[in-house]
């Protein structure tokens, strides 16, 4: 056996067998077997004909062509985008491109005014075999519809309503009229949402909607500054009003109070004045009088019986002389 | 001859194949065959995929679409009856239901592709240029009970005497008597009626952009700007409205607080004045003259000071025995 021109390594003959069996099974296994992967579902056309879906997992067809398996991703969520472009992704934020989309999403409201609505619709495939033979081009007709349906339903509002309240029901109504439409293709289309990214208005038109709510913020900042100069004011002037009550009658009180005071005085002294009247009325002449001299600075007094020259004493010299 | 029969039998058998191969043929999903005969059709189209057969050599099998097909229109500028100029964008899905007229009359899909051109944009025209041009936009007159609605919604709340700005509405919203999908319905079914002789029926048309021819659109967009600055003017006065009524209602409210306060204040202290001068008066009734007697004393004494220069004379009661003692 041994050739010694060509070194040959004694191989055992039943070895070869296996590995030509093994080659011929993975060569030939490859055209009788296929796998279906979790998030699909395959179509088995049968010479043209359909013959069943399969799903996920590992299955037998017949090769040489007869039996042709076709995979669609049916458990995954396919997304259309309209008015914009997810442009990438791996990024840690994800980017967008809207500006050349505009087209897609500017679009007149009911009251004949122009918004630039974004959208995106998402949906799974229902039925592979109908999306695949029920029309020519599954992927423009959602697109196509979803584009009508969505001015239809902008087109029954109002723009400011569109721009603000409006955005959940445009969506939902929209869900369900693409629903409608595309049941009526039988094209094996769920949808599962239909969300409304961006609604703006119109670029150009942009600058004067912000300006709307500048002067929201600046109204409001002129009534609040209006209100706290209220504020600031009326309650020192309450205040204020309370004190000056409050001293009138503090006021009222005292005179009162005086008043009831100077009386019982009155009353007392009058009492005693009534035992003596003449002696009492003199003493107390006398006594005031004294009070005030003892206070004068400058006192004149003249005598009435000289006429003419007036001879002027101070006090003191009144004093004086008498001593 | 025993050579010659061994001759015969691949001869024989490659001659199979070919006619078989010849006359079998197979027809997808999504599709539909005409067996024809030197060009000239013979018999139904065959609608159902599979394998099927046809006389080898001189029949032949020609396929043509069973699916439900998309055409996408050219944007067309289009006047409406109310004379403004719009662009329509108009998609339309169409299925073969006659192979054999289609066959005939348009060959393959792009020949049918571009009759759907001609018929399908002439009958767009036909009825968008029809009608205004809120009948394409509006599918419903809902938004006129919206709109009267939200108005009922502001009204109370002015009664109510909330703030409100009325800036929801301002294009023109008028009636109307078609409606958007009842357009598409009619272009749909006018266009129908001409494809049908091309073995072709219409599935439906959907107007997929209505936009403003762009100098319209130009004019518009001054028009949402102009809106917009009026009412951002609107609402600016009406803060500045209220600022005044906030202002007038101050002065208003700070007058009448000091006034008020002023005139209890003088109330409260006229009657303590009041009681005082009773009870004064009633005290000093009793003896009128010697109250008056010691009421001067006391106003002696609180009004004469220091510095009072005083003239006194002799005659005085209080100075008389300066001079004697009588």
């Amino acid at each position: 056996m041994s050739n010694p021109e060509f070194n040959v390594p004694n191989i055992n003959p039943k070895t070869v067998l296996i590995v030509i069996a093994i080659m011929i099974t993975v060569i030939f296994g490859r055209t009788v077997f296929y796998t279906v992967e979790p998030d699909e579902e395959a179509v088995i056309i049968r010479l043209g004909r359909y013959m069943q879906t399969t799903a996920p997992g590992f299955h037998f067809k017949i090769p040489f062509g007869v039996d042709k398996v076709i995979k669609v991703k049916s458990k995954r969520v396919l997304q259309e985008e309209f008015g914009f472009r997810t442009t990438n992704t791996s990024t840690r934020r994800t980017t967008y491109s809207s500006g050349e989309h505009d087209g897609e999403s500017l679009m007149l409201t009911g009251d004949l005014n122009v918004a630039d609505v974004e959208w995106v619709v998402q949906y799974q495939i229902s039925d592979p075999f109908k999306f695949l033979f029920q029309t020519e081009a599954p992927r423009r007709n959602i697109r196509d519809v979803s584009e009508s349906i969505m001015r239809r339903v902008v087109g029954d509002r109002y723009v400011t309503e569109v721009l603000t309240t409006g955005r959940v029901e445009i969506a939902t109504e929209a869900q369900k009229l693409m629903q409608d439409v595309l049941n009526k293709y039988d094209m094996g289309v769920k949808i599962v949402t239909v969300k409304l990214q961006d609604v703006n208005p119109p670029e150009v038109v942009k600058p004067s909607f912000n300006e709307v709510n500048e002067a929201k913020q600046e109204q409001e900042k002129v009534i609040n500054q209006a209100e706290e100069a209220y504020n600031k004011v009326i309650p020192e002037a309450r205040g204020k009003a309370e004190k000056l009550i409050s001293e009138a009658e503090g006021l009222a009180e005292a005179l009162v109070n005086r008043a009831k005071g100077d009386t019982a005085k009155f009353n007392e002294v009058l009492k005693e004045y009534k035992r003596a009247p003449t002696i009492t009325k003199k003493r107390i002449y006398i006594e005031t009088m004294e009070t005030i001299f003892k206070n004068f600075d400058d006192l004149t007094i003249v005598d009435s019986k000289i006429k003419g020259i007036l001879p002027v004493f101070s006090e003191k010299g009144v004093t004086d002389a008498s001593k | 001859m025993q050579v010659n029969k061994l001759a015969i039998l691949p001869v024989l058998i490659l001659a199979l194949i070919i006619v078989t191969f010849s006359s079998a043929f197979v027809v997808d999903e999504g599709r539909q065959a005409i067996i024809t005969e030197f060009g000239k059709p013979i018999g139904a189209p065959i609608t159902e995929a599979g394998l099927h057969f046809k006389l080898p050599f001189l029949q032949e099998a020609r396929y043509v679409d069973k699916r439900i097909l998309s055409w996408d229109g050219f944007p067309n500028q289009i006047p409406t009856k109310d004379k403004k100029y719009i662009k329509v964008d108009t998609t339309a899905r169409f299925k073969i239901i006659n192979a054999l007229k289609f066959i005939q009359t348009v060959r393959n899909t792009s020949g049918a592709k571009a009759r759907l051109d001609a018929i399908l944009d002439s009958a767009t025209r036909d009825v968008i240029s029809n009608q205004n041009l809120v009948e394409a936009v509006r599918n419903s007159n809902a938004i006129i009970d919206k709109i009267a609605e939200r108005e009922r919604e502001l009204k109370d709340r002015k009664a109510k005497g909330e703030p409100v700005l009325e800036e929801e509405v301002t294009g023109s919203i008028d009636e109307i008597q078609v409606g958007r999908e009842n357009l598409s319905t009619m272009i749909a079914e006018v266009a129908d009626k001409e494809l049908r002789n091309l073995g072709i029926q219409l599935i439906d048309v959907q107007l997929r952009r209505i936009s403003y021819e762009e100098s319209v659109e130009r004019k518009v967009y001054e028009r949402m700007i102009s809106e917009r600055q009026r009412i951002a003017q609107k609402i600016r006065s009406i803060g500045q409205g209220e600022k005044a009524k906030i202002e007038g209602r101050l002065t208003r409210d700070l007058q009448k607080i000091d006034s008020e306060a002023y005139k209890d204040a003088e109330k409260i202290k006229g009657k303590g004045e009041a009681i005082a001068v009773g009870i004064y008066a009633k005290s000093f009734a009793k003896d009128p003259s010697f109250f008056e007697f010691l009421r001067t004393m006391d106003a002696y004494k609180n009004s004469m000071t220091a510095k009072t220069k005083m003239l006194f004379s002799t005659e005085s009661e209080f100075l008389r025995y300066f001079k004697t003692v009588k």
